[in-house]
Parts: structure tokens; sequence; C-alpha cells
């Protein structure tokens, strides 16, 4: 500052009552949507492949570039104060906007089924959440470049979209650990290397050689005539559902238009997807094999599969659904899609009688581990949760005692157990609010789906999960909704991806004003 | 000397007729009582200035203790020792525990470091942990232990008096002397122990608890402990116990302290109390506890926790007494043990000034036997041998440190490079045995 500056008398200014640096969220919405826009060359080549309409595609991404880069002339050069506050807004809204680029395709592409702005935006952020409830009724009717923007959402929203421009672009002017940590959270994440950039390239590396993984051993077992009906395009498709724990399929009948081989092959890579990704590095990458028993996250899933798996098969095998193998892979299968979050089905369980439909029910608040692709609660919740009432009890007895929580040996902080118990709250509380709005919903226009149905729809968007029961099974769809409980749907789709907090501050005051 | 305290006086106590003092310290009037009781010569002077150092003759010194109460002038008086006094042997006493591991990964270039806590906690663990030995000194960090036995009248009747092959021996120990008279024998299966022996045991510390409770059958080895404190001491002997398998409760009024002793003790539980709440001791059933320890800052607090935890059916009592003239005030009132800090700190530096080689091996029964604690050379022609093929010259591997961990070596195991070996000997053997490995 020079002399003459110094003197100068101090400038007061306007008063201030925003504690939220707007431009500085709009210059970084807007680089992420300049690149964002680019995803719609893969869906383009696809349909230059196929002989079909490039130009909805192209026009999208040009749409969502343009929008983009006039976002970031708006604010130029403000992304450098992106800070904690303004990365949950920053996330919060791109997450809206992926949708809304999500769902330009679908639009200009027109037709009955995705050709409502509200249908097509719920089918898009139902992709990029990794939810896979869908409102299309004719899968066969999808343009084959169409049904694959619609996987290819999903792929793109796994390991999170931001996380993925952290990884790829030359450099976000910002620092990036606020972003990860509100969209990723997780303990383990952020140390998986000492920069950020480093830790999102590893992640998506990682997700996407599992990613080809899965695409190999799929096409292997079409190529080897085990599965008839997986062609190259079926594994492909298959693998950007499987592995972020989506579970939009080509077929109107889910996995189940698949060979038992194929079955077990996703269910090993949805169990892959539902493991916490900073773990997978470091037992497969790394080769710490061991790495996967010290975890207790970890065993705690594992069981937690097993058991599942377990109920559910002897349920299959009780109600006659399935018998022998195919009884143990129904049970495997289903135990797994829905632990996961994947919302894949084997068998048609939406049909199923009511005691094994809410054993599926109660699965979904399971959720995968943390740092996974997967959704929900997720097992380290359950797990801290479970190791604070067993203290709270301990304490009840003798008020003085001291224990530390620990997890994997360390003791973990006060604020972080206290965030847990919170968020748990928030978790149940939003699945009610959001299943008596669907409930109210569908009494009035008549959409059939019945109380317990409404209930699972609220648990199932909000888990990430996709398929509720009865006409909204896996080989159902969200179709006979009315409007409120698309938008409501929509919402706990959001909510629960972003694992509600980086939403949930947005509605509070003290989050923007001063 | 460096530091004329508490445990600087009691060392030049043990030291003044056999050596030639020299003592600096900072406060002149120490030095004048420390002069007028002794026939040393004081300096007045700082240990962390070289100049004060070599004007007290550092130089030609053949012993260097830095004993004042604070670690940073001990650290820095070592390593001017170490440069300005040649061939100088150097002590320095810590409060530290981890300058103390640094020492023993060879880090930290001095010949001994002594650390108050941890000599306080051994002295007390040992107390508490083999109840009938009449001497342990510990290995491999605590993994291994070497005990002394008396064998009484009352000793069990399965392990006196049977030949050992037949005798139910403890479980991953060995006895490695029988001391009957002015003989000893190192024990094949065919020997018998007899009342009125005295035997050595290496073994693992549940199996040295095993012996104790096999010669002495009334005193039931103690299981639970409860200990008031978690400062340094506190947590040194929480540590300890630990290590040995016994159950502790830690009793801490702070909180942050408390929660701290918490986090690194997942096996201890910990209260934050103050220990002198009638209400909590009833509750909690701290009389239950087979014995109690009472290490807080204050002597008085410890005197009066000591006998309100009587009052409650605590059997044995154990209290640290930071003022010498505690010791005997705790003594007086029904404390069973009353444990000085700086006098076990200085009972240490004057047991390795007599003999500087303790800081390798341990003595038994005057000089007669070493415990040696060597390491394996990958050259030794023993490695890739089992136990069983050794030769017997007079010498037994007791275990062996492999990775961190302690084994107990049977027959068919075999003999590493790079393997911790901690051998019994006799001392004219130790020379022979140090060379063959």
């Amino acid at each position: 500052m020079s002399m003459r500056e110094a003197a100068r008398a101090p400038v007061i200014g306007r008063p201030r009552r925003l504690a939220v640096d707007l431009a500085a969220c709009a210059d970084l919405l807007g680089t992420l949507l300049k690149y964002l826009g680019l995803a719609a060359l893969f869906p383009a080549a696809v349909a230059l492949w196929y002989r079909e309409p490039v130009w909805p595609f192209l026009a999208a991404g040009a749409i969502t570039s343009g929008v983009g880069l006039g976002l970031e002339r708006l604010a130029p050069g403000e992304a450098q104060r992106v800070g904690v506050r303004e990365g949950f807004l920053v996330v919060s809204v791109t997450w809206l906007a992926a949708a809304g680029f999500g769902a330009l395709p679908y639009l200009f592409a027109g037709g009955e089924q995705l050709g409502r702005p509200l249908d097509a935006y719920f089918e898009a952020m139902s992709g990029f959440t990794t939810t896979g409830a869908s409102v299309v009724t004719d899968l066969g009717e999808l343009s084959r470049s169409m049904a694959m923007w619609r996987q290819f959402t999903q792929w793109l929203g796994g390991m999170g979209i931001i996380v993925l421009a952290l990884a790829v672009l030359p450099r976000l002017r910002v620092g990036g650990r606020q972003l990860l940590e509100a969209e990723l959270p997780g303990p383990e994440i952020a140390q998986l290397s000492e920069r950020i950039r480093s830790t999102a390239r590893r992640l998506w590396v990682l997700y996407g050689a599992l990613t080809a993984a899965l695409v190999l051993a799929l096409a292997v077992l079409g190529w080897t005539g085990v599965d008839a009906r997986m062609s190259p395009y079926e594994a492909v498709a298959h693998a950007f559902s499987t592995m972020p724990t989506g579970g939009f399929s080509t077929q109107p009948r889910s996995i189940e238009a698949f060979s038992p081989a194929t079955q077990w092959v996703i269910a090993l890579f949805m169990v892959l997807a539902g493991a916490n990704f900073a773990l997978l590095y470091r037992g497969l990458v790394r080769r710490h094999g061991r790495a996967f028993l010290r975890d207790e996250e970890f065993r705690l899933y594992v069981l937690l599969l097993a058991l599942a798996a377990g109920v559910v098969a002897a349920e299959v095998w009780a109600y006659g659904l399935a018998e022998g193998e195919a009884a143990v892979r129904h049970g495997v299968f289903q135990a797994v899609t829905i632990v996961t979050t994947t919302g894949f089905a084997s068998i048609d369980f939406g049909a199923w009688p009511a005691v094994a439909l809410l054993s599926l029910f109660a699965l979904m608040f399971l959720g995968g581990s943390a740092g996974s692709t997967g959704g929900s609660i997720k097992v380290v919740r359950h797990l801290l949760l479970g190791k604070i009432l067993r203290r709270e009890l301990d304490q009840t007895v003798s008020p003085e005692v001291v224990m530390p929580i620990r997890l994997n040996g360390v003791p973990v902080d006060e604020r972080t157990l206290r965030a847990v118990a919170a968020f748990v709250l928030l978790y149940v509380g939003i699945w009610a609010a959001g299943g008596a709005v669907i409930a109210i919903d569908t009494a009035v226009t008549g959409a059939g789906l019945g109380p317990l149905g409404a209930l699972a729809a609220s648990a199932s968007a909000l888990g990430n999960i996709g398929p509720a029961f009865g006409v909204a099974g896996p080989m159902g769809s969200f179709e006979p909704l009315g409007d409120v409980s698309t938008l409501t749907m929509i919402g706990l789709m959001w909510a629960g991806r972003l694992e509600i907090i980086p939403v949930a501050v947005l509605v509070t005051r003290h989050y923007w004003r001063l | 000397m460096i530091g004329a305290g508490q445990v600087g006086s009691t060392v030049v106590d043990a030291l003044h007729a056999e050596h030639e003092v020299t003592v600096l310290d900072t406060e002149p009037a120490r030095l004048t009582a420390l002069g007028y009781r002794y026939d040393v010569r004081t300096f007045e002077g700082d240990g962390t200035s070289r100049r004060d150092l070599a004007a007290a003759g550092i130089a030609s010194a053949d012993l260097v203790i830095a004993c004042t109460s604070r670690d940073e002038v001990n650290l820095v008086a070592g390593m001017f020792a170490r440069r300005d006094a040649g061939g100088a042997t150097t002590v320095i006493r810590t409060s530290n525990v981890e300058y103390v591991e640094l020492w023993r990964a060879g880090q930290l270039d001095v010949d001994f470091v002594v650390c108050s806590e941890l000599e306080t906690a051994h002295a007390i663990s040992r107390i508490i942990g083999v109840p009938a030995a009449r001497q342990t000194d510990v290995f491999a960090e605590g993994q291994v232990q070497i005990v002394e036995f008396d064998v009484e009248e009352g000793a069990s009747r399965e392990i006196v008096g049977v030949p050992l092959r037949d005798a139910p021996v403890p479980r991953d120990s060995k006895v490695a002397a029988i001391i009957r008279g002015q003989e000893t024998t190192l024990p094949g299966g065919s020997d018998v122990i007899l009342p009125g022996d005295r035997i050595v045991v290496i073994g693992s510390p549940r199996a040295a608890q095993a012996w104790s409770a096999l010669l002495a059958p009334g005193g039931a080895a103690v299981r639970n402990v409860v200990v008031f404190g978690a400062g340094r001491v506190g947590s040194a002997i929480a540590r300890a116990l630990l290590e040995q398998g016994i159950a502790v409760r830690l009793i801490e009024a702070d909180r942050e302290r408390a929660r701290r002793a918490a986090e690194a003790f997942p096996k201890a539980r910990v209260y934050n109390a103050t220990g002198i709440d009638p209400e909590f001791l009833e509750r909690e059933r701290i009389g239950h506890s087979q014995a109690a320890i009472f290490a807080m800052r204050d002597d008085a607090k410890n005197q009066y926790a000591a006998a309100l935890a009587k009052v409650y059916g605590v059997p044995f009592t154990i209290a640290v007494a930071h003022e010498a003239a505690s010791v005997l005030a705790f003594e007086q009132a029904g404390i069973d043990v009353a444990v000085n800090p700086r006098a076990v700190t200085a009972e240490e530096i004057v047991r390795f000034a007599h003999d500087p080689r303790t800081k390798q091996v341990a003595m038994l029964e005057g000089n007669r036997y070493e415990v040696l604690d060597v390491t394996t050379r990958p050259t030794s022609r023993y490695v890739g041998t089992k136990f069983r093929d050794m030769p017997v010259h007079g010498a037994l591997i007791g275990a062996i440190v492999r990775n961190g961990s302690a084994i107990f070596p049977h027959g068919d195991d075999v003999l590493q490079a790079g393997d911790r070996v901690i051998i019994f000997t006799e001392a004219q053997n130790a020379p022979w045995v140090i060379e063959a490995l």
C-alpha cells in the first residue's frame, strides 16, 4: 500500500449482511459447469456409432459449458475466496446444476417417457446421485445412446463430480479440501495422500480401473457364451451402473435378464463398490491385504452383508420364491444390492410377501462404507452410534467413567461423534417427513403406492438406492407418482447424496447472515 | 555431578567415600549444605554452560552424572560431557519416558538414562506383580522377566520335590538356576527343587505370576489394582501393570488428564473423580481391588486417600512419597509400602555408578551370574541351529525377541540372525557366549 493511500481516511462502506461470498461461488460453479459440459461428448460418440441423433447431446453440452463460461465471466478470478462456507453452497448447487445438465438430452430428444421437464430432471438427478429410481416405463423404447447417457450420469456421479474435477482439471484455483470433505465425507479419505489433488486422482484411477475390470469380466462372459445377452454395450452400461452403486439398467427386468454367472460377478463388484475406496486403495494397489482385516468398518460391513444375505436367502427359500443355488443367489444379490444402495434386482422383490419386504426395508438404512460410492447412513455411522449407545449405558451406571470411543484403535473426537448422532437424527427425520409427503400425495392422486411403499420410496430416494416396492418396485417405475412426490424424491436424492449436512446448513440463518 | 537436589545428594551420600566428587549447582545454599555434610568439592554454576562445566573440571572426570530435575539441563550437560570429558561415562536423569526409549534405540549418545517415573513404576510393579519374588529384572520392554524366588516350606507340593521334567512348570518359562547353599546348578530334567532353595526363573510376566502362585500358594496373584492419579508417575505405573496383564482402574480428578489417560490406555478403566468421595468409592467397589496405588502429586492427599481406601477395604496400599520425610510418615500411618521416586532414581544411578556393565546385563547372586541381552550376528555359527542341538556351556537361552515380541523357545525352534537373545550364564562364560553369537 502506498503512502498516499494509507494516509486516506478509512472507507467504511455499506453494511454487509451476507456471510457467503456469492461471487466466489459463481466463479467456481462456472468453471465446474464449463468442464462438465464436455461429458456430453461420450454419449454423442455412442450416438454417432449407432447412427442415432447426436444433436441432443451436443446441444446439452454446449448449453452447460456456455452457462459455465457466462458464470465465470460474471465474477472472474474470485474462486480463490471459496472457503468452508462457500464450499457447502458450491457443492450443493453443483449437484442441482449437474442434474439440470443431465436432463437436457432427455428433454431435447422429447418422447413420451422423459419429455416432461420434471420427469427428465428426476431421471437425471436419479442418475447423478446414483439412486437408480426411474420414471421410464418402457426401457426398450429408449435409443441406445440415450440409455447409455442414463448409465453414464451414474458413473460420473459415483465418485463425486467435484472429486472428478479436482482430479482431472489443471487447476481449480482453490485448495479443494473444503469441497472434497463436503462431497465425500469420511474420516479416512483425506489421509490417502498429502495433496488433495493426488487423493482425488487416486480415487478416480482406482474407480476407473475397477470399472474397466468389470467391463472386461462381463465382456468375457458374453464372448465365451456363458451369457448370450451380455454384449460389449451391455457390459459397459452395467459397469457404469455397478461401480457407482447406481442401479439403472438397460433391461426392463434389470439383472434378472442375465445369466447366474453375470449376477454373481455383479454382486461381487457391488460389494467392492460399497467398500471404502481409501481402504481398497491400500489393500489392492499397495497390497496391504491385512488392511481389510484390521479395518473395523470393513469387518462389520462384511458381517452385515453375510447376515443380510443369509436372512434374505432363507426368506426366498421359505416362501418358495426360488430353490437351491437360485435361492442363495437371489438372497445374496438382493441383500448386496440394497445394502450397497445399488438397486439392481435379480428377481422382482417388489412383489414379495410383506415379511420379506420388511427385511429389505430395514436393510435400506445400512448403506455402504464411508468413502464408498454407496449411500444411506453408512456402516461406520452405525458402528460409532452403537459405541456411543454402549458408552451411554456404561456411564449411566458409573457417571465418572471416562471412555473415549475408538475406531480402529484411534480415539474419535467428541465433535465427530456428535456429528454422527446429529446425522442419524436428521436422516431419520428427513426420511419420515419425505415418506409422509409421498404417502399423502399418493393417497390424494391415487398412485397406489400405499403407506409402506411411500415410506420405502422415501428411504430408497434418501439412501440413493432406487427401487421401492409395489408399482415402484425394481421392475416397475415411479411414473405413476404425482408431481409433489416426484419433487420430494428429487430433494431426497439430492440431500441423500450429499449426506444431508451440506444441504441442511443452507437452510440455517447462521449460514447466510453475519 | 550436576544437580544437588534430593537425587543429587542421595547419590553423593553413596559415592563420596570411594570417589572424588565435584557437585555443580546454581543454588549456593544447597551446595553449602552439601559441603558441610560430605567431603566433596562444590561449584556454583550452570549445567547448561560449557564454560561453567569446564571451570568445574569436567575434562578430567571419569563419570558425569546430570541429575537436576530439569530434562533440558541434563540433556545439554550430557551432550557437553560427551564432547569435553573424553572417555567419561555419562549418566542423565529424565522425567520423560521418550528419552529412555531413544536411548535404548541408540539414538541418545549417553551411557545411561534414568527416568524417575519409570523406575518408580518398575519398583511398584515389581512389588505388585510377583509378590513372592525376592528380586525381578525385566528385559525386552517388560516382555521377559527374570525372577529370583526363595522356596519356602509352604510351596506347592506339585512343583517341589518333583523332578523338573514331571513338574507342572508354567508355560513360557524355564528354571535357569537352582541355588542350594553354596552350590548352583543349571538344572536339567532330573533336577529337583527343594524347600530352602533359591531359584532363578526366566519367563513371561504371566509365567512369573504363575510361579509366584505355586511357590507362595496363600498369597494369590494380584489381578486387579486401582491407581489414584494419572499424572506422569501414575501413568507410568498403569502402563507397567497393564503390560503384566493386571486389570487397572485409574482415578484422576483432572478432566483433561483423565481423558488423555483414557485415550492412552484402552485396557484400563479411567474415572474422572477425586478418589476421596465416599459415595464414589462405595458405588464403584473400590474396596474390592486387591491393591491400591496412590500416585497423586500431593503427599498429604495420597496419605488421606490411602487411609480412606483402607477404610473401604483395600487390603494392600502403596503410596508415592515425593518428600523423603513422607516415607516414614506413610509407614507410620499404616500404608503398606511407601516409594520415594527420587530415592529410587538415586539408587539406580548408584547401582550404575558402581558397575557400568549393568547397562547391558543384570547381575544375579553377587556377580556369579549374568543375564546377557545379545543380538545374533548373521555370521554366528549357531544361526539356523535348533535349540535342542546347541551345546551346553553353563548358559541357558531364556528367551528370544524376534520382530519386537518375545518368544520362549522350545527344542525344535531355530535361531535366526537378528534375534535378540536373552541368556542366563555364569559370569566366566559370558565373553565366550557373546563371541559365539
